[in-house]
């Protein structure tokens, strides 16, 4: 092997040493301390159910209904793993982690988590509601954890104390629930994309390709959102 | 080591650092103390570079290890784990870092079997030791220490202050807040903060 393929592999190494050692371990740790919340995570598995079930008795609104409801959970779940960390955060900063690496690490781990759930809760609703496109639905729940983590983590970036963060959680979630897909103000919400998949999967008419630029489009600018939000916060340490 | 001069600092119209200077050379032992509120906690965050002075400049050479008042340790995860993260940040590998680690937490007493027990469900003392080898695992040539031994017992105590002095004799700098008036006579220098007054209206 000649020099330059020797230094090239040895960078490779390196970088994939850093990328295990400053972004999974960190997600690891934060899905160690996830996963030992047993009653926590029962209750955000339940909170979707809960919502699908109890509007069964509408059987056209009811996916889309349970579907949005996910990202109660899982920008729930998001929120409360960034803001707990905070105390904790600073010092990882303070020690060398990049505020970055700790929150691409957490986007992996809840991305994970959220497409257990999203899996799960796409086969209950697809066996309950027996929707007229069940790959559509499929992926409008999927879009719905895509953009939910970002979400959440943007929010608990963001805002300074957990009360403001579950207000605006349920805020922003609570007014795309109330709207139509095909009102202008829904379009300008995160999960627009996801909801227009699930009501075109429910018997709706309409192009699949926008809506999930949409929803990739959102996801991407609310991690940007976050990772700005935490680098600001920690600027001084750095 | 560390340089700050004219550090000013307010929470809203509370001002509690105005125009603060302290200097810490290699291997000195200094002494923050002041009654509640003097701004001691502020100090050492601004000093640690986890907030940003209002006025003022700072200038520290060589890495920093903090310590802070309240741990915010992760309740769930268990001492090894906690090690094993900061371990990457550190230059060092995970099993290096929670060997170091363990070192550590050994020489301040800390009791082995409770390595893999769930921070929740450890003394406060115990939480306080594994907050202060957190501080230490990276080699820090500053240490700033944020009461570090509350919780400790009275052996802990003295054991801490054997530290300190050996940390000092290996050229750490280390600056240690403080309300014991007994730890007066184990620094090299003592640094009094007072409360800032607020003007009186007109």
């Amino acid at each position: 092997m000649s020099d330059v393929a020797t230094a090239t592999a040895g960078r490779r190494s390196l970088a994939r040493r850093h990328w295990a050692e400053h972004v999974l371990l960190p997600a690891e740790m934060a899905g160690r301390e996830l996963t030992r919340r047993r009653t926590a995570l029962g209750l955000l598995t339940l909170l979707p159910l809960a919502f699908y079930a109890a509007s069964t008795s509408n059987s056209d609104y009811a996916p889309v209904l349970g579907g949005i409801a996910m990202a109660f959970s899982v920008s729930g779940a998001a929120i409360f793993c960034v803001m707990s960390s905070r105390r904790l955060d600073s010092r990882l900063v303070l020690a060398g982690y990049r505020p970055r690496e700790l929150m691409i690490g957490r986007l992996l781990l809840l991305e994970s988590l959220g497409a257990v759930l999203a899996l799960v809760f796409s086969g209950v609703i697809v066996l309950g509601s027996h929707p007229a496109d069940p790959g559509e639905l499929i992926a409008g729940v999927f879009l719905v954890t895509l953009c939910a983590v970002p979400f959440g983590l943007a929010v608990g970036a963001l805002v300074p104390s957990e009360l403001e963060s579950v207000l605006i959680l349920i805020g922003v979630v609570g007014v795309q629930l109330t709207l139509s897909s095909d009102d202008p103000i829904a379009k300008f919400l995160p999960f627009w994309g996801a909801q227009r998949l699930l009501d075109q999967a429910t018997g709706g008419a309409g192009a699949t390709t926008w809506p999930i630029i949409v929803a990739f489009l959102y996801a991407a600018g609310l991690f940007v959102i976050a990772c700005w939000a935490v680098n600001r916060r920690y600027a001084n340490v750095r | 080591m560390l340089t700050a001069s004219g550090i000013c600092h307010s929470y809203g119209e509370r001002k509690v650092l105005d125009r603060v200077s302290l200097t810490v050379g290699a291997g000195e032992r200094v002494a923050i103390v002041g009654e509640n509120g003097a701004g001691k906690t502020t100090l050492m965050r601004i000093c640690a570079r986890l907030l940003a002075p209002q006025a003022g400049t700072l200038q520290i050479d060589g890495r920093v290890g903090y310590c802070p008042q309240l741990p915010g340790l992760h309740e769930l995860l268990t001492p090894d784990e906690h090690l094993a993260l900061f371990s990457p940040a550190m230059g060092l590998t995970r099993g290096e870092g929670v060997a170091r680690g363990r070192e550590l937490l050994a020489e301040f007493g800390f009791p082995p079997k409770d390595r893999r027990a769930q921070i929740r469900h450890l003394s406060g003392g115990c939480q306080q030791k594994l907050n202060l080898t957190l501080a230490l695992l990276g080699g820090a040539r500053l240490l700033l220490l944020d009461e570090p031994y509350q919780g400790f017992d009275h052996g802990s105590y003295m054991n801490f202050w054997d530290h300190v002095k050996r940390w000092s004799n290996q050229g750490i700098g280390v600056i240690v807040v403080t309300h014991m008036l007994a730890d007066l006579d184990l620094v090299d220098r003592v640094v009094a903060l007072t409360p800032v007054l607020a003007e009186e209206p007109r």
